[in-house]
């Protein structure tokens, strides 16, 4: 067994970055769904917008604090290489993360607004220059529709880009499939949302049907994507070279199985989606009246979290255990 | 002339290195010579010598196998480096720029020898440079120069004069896992 060199920094960095894009992705969602030239789901796009620029945040700090030389990280972006997912994934940070905070500035209220920049020392408000003091104050409501439309690709980038910096590296069998991106995207779409669901229900406003409605379609449906993408994982590694097959035996049978199965699969997958389908049963059988139990609702939320940590965990630290020795 | 030859010459020079693994005994010279040429700190090594033992009493059987990097023609280290920090020389050797390195460890992750270690002492990342300034010199490396049974023979690939060349062209040899692509210049005998 091979010492980690990626260790728990590493795993929070995945997990945050890919939730700021599944709360970006699923915000933007409900802000592009109109009734009547307004957001169907106004709440709901409103959490992700304020929720979703925070965890990247905090992820990317967590990376450079893993840094061997923390304060040399500016060095990065001194470069660009194309080759290196870590440098493209770099700048596709720094631009979701300007894009998501573009995009709360659309959905803060006036009064928000001049209260946030109320909060500017004075002394440094007054060297603002007027013009840029206006564009600060400028009312972008009217922008929300077409910064969601922009978001899609770059949250997505996002998501996938957690998954191709495991995924590229040819000497970690373990990693070395493309299934890999798309089961962390899935994986951080459906984190998204279900810390959507979450917030929601810790929101004093009351719930609206048709909002929980909506988060549960989509969680439910990214969940059982993500499970379309984990089964064929796992039997594609099984008929994959001697190498893989070896790479995998860390999670069927080695030491991340009971992780893997008991706490991703099990608790963090499977689980919620029995939670949600039980909620949802009246929608999918079309008799009975959809109503939530909060308790259900958060508690389902709180495991899908649970469970997309739980996969950069297992993933992170049996793929570094993997190679060709 | 004579200085535009030498660069012509100099320019399209490949580093490499054959291991005659059976002839190996295991003394570590080449670890010890290499710790005291390059200053390398405790705990972290450049080279190694990998032990397997096989069968069973009366027929035990020890193998050793020296290891280190293998100066690949296609390097994932240097492809994965988000800063340029890692990077390939004209004649093949691999060096990491030390001023460059943040030591994100990529590059340890995506090494498909494990050749690499994190300095615990500068907290950036260090490898085996092939004794770059010894063999600017013109010599050989350390490795090479100190082991006592003539395990690891280093030269030019382009150069037919060489003995590395003349022992690739009449014996049999491998390279470890060429299927990740990198193309390594670690010839191993059979």
């Amino acid at each position: 067994m091979r010492e980690p060199v990626w260790e728990f920094l590493i795993v929070n960095y995945l997990f945050l970055g890919g939730l700021s894009a599944g709360l970006y992705f699923a915000s933007a969602l409900a802000t592009w769904i109109q009734e009547d030239g307004h957001s169907a789901y106004p709440r709901i796009a409103r959490w992700g917008a304020v929720l979703a620029p925070w965890p990247v945040s905090l992820g990317s700090a967590l990376l450079v604090l893993d840094l061997g030389q923390p304060f040399r990280f500016w060095k990065i972006f001194f470069h660009f290489r194309w080759r290196s997912p870590m440098s493209i994934g770099s700048w596709l940070l720094v631009a979701f993360t300007f894009l998501s905070l573009a995009y709360l500035w659309s959905w803060l209220e006036q009064s928000e607004r001049q209260s946030l920049l109320a909060r500017i020392p004075e002394k440094i408000r007054t060297r603002i220059p007027v013009r840029v003091r206006g564009w600060l104050d400028l009312d972008a409501s009217a922008w929300r529709r077409n910064l969601a439309m922009l978001g899609f690709p770059i949250a997505v980038g996002v998501g996938i880009y957690t998954g191709v910096l495991l995924g590229a590296v040819q000497a970690r069998p373990f990693w070395n499939t493309n299934l890999v991106a798309q089961m962390f995207l899935f994986s951080a779409l459906s984190s998204g949302t279900a810390a959507l669901v979450v917030a929601r229900l810790l929101d004093q406003e009351p719930v609206e049907l048709k909002e929980m409605r909506f988060l549960y379609s989509m969680d439910i449906t990214l969940i059982v994507l993500e499970l379309f993408i984990v089964l064929p994982y796992l039997i594609h590694g099984e008929l994959s070279s001697l190498a893989v097959k070896h790479a995998l035996a860390q999670v069927l049978g080695g030491p991340f199985t009971i992780v893997f199965w008991m706490f991703f699969m099990g608790v963090g997958l499977l689980l919620p989606l029995a939670i949600e389908l039980y909620e949802f049963k009246p929608v999918i059988l079309g008799k009975g009246t959809f109503h939530i139990q909060p308790r259900w609702a958060l508690t389902a939320g709180g495991l899908v979290l649970f469970g997309g940590y739980m996969l950069r965990y297992v993933f992170v630290f049996a793929g570094q255990a993997t190679g060709f020795r | 002339m004579a200085t535009k030859t030498l660069k012509t010459a100099q320019s399209i020079r490949r580093f490499a290195m054959v291991i005659d693994a059976k002839k190996c005994i295991n003394c570590k010279a080449c670890v010890v010579a290499c710790k005291a040429e390059n200053q390398v700190p405790l705990g972290v090594f450049r080279n190694w010598i990998g032990e397997e033992a096989s069968g069973e009493y009366p027929r035990l059987r020890m193998s050793f196998d020296p290891e280190q990097c293998h100066h690949c023609a296609d390097p994932s280290c240097v492809r994965v480096c988000p800063t340029g920090a890692s990077w390939q020389r004209e004649d093949g050797i691999v060096l990491v720029k030390e001023d460059d390195c943040i030591g994100c460890k990529y590059c340890i992750i995506a090494c498909p020898y494990d050749a690499r270690y994190h300095n615990p002492e500068t907290h950036t990342v260090g490898k085996c440079t092939f004794c770059s300034h010894r063999v600017d010199r013109g010599e050989v490396p350390a490795c090479v120069e100190t082991c006592p049974s003539k395990v690891r023979v280093f030269g030019d690939l382009n150069d037919p004069k060489s003995q590395l060349h003349q022992l690739l062209a009449t014996r049999r040899y491998e390279v470890k896992n060429p299927q990740t692509g990198n193309g390594p210049q670690l010839y191993y005998l059979l």
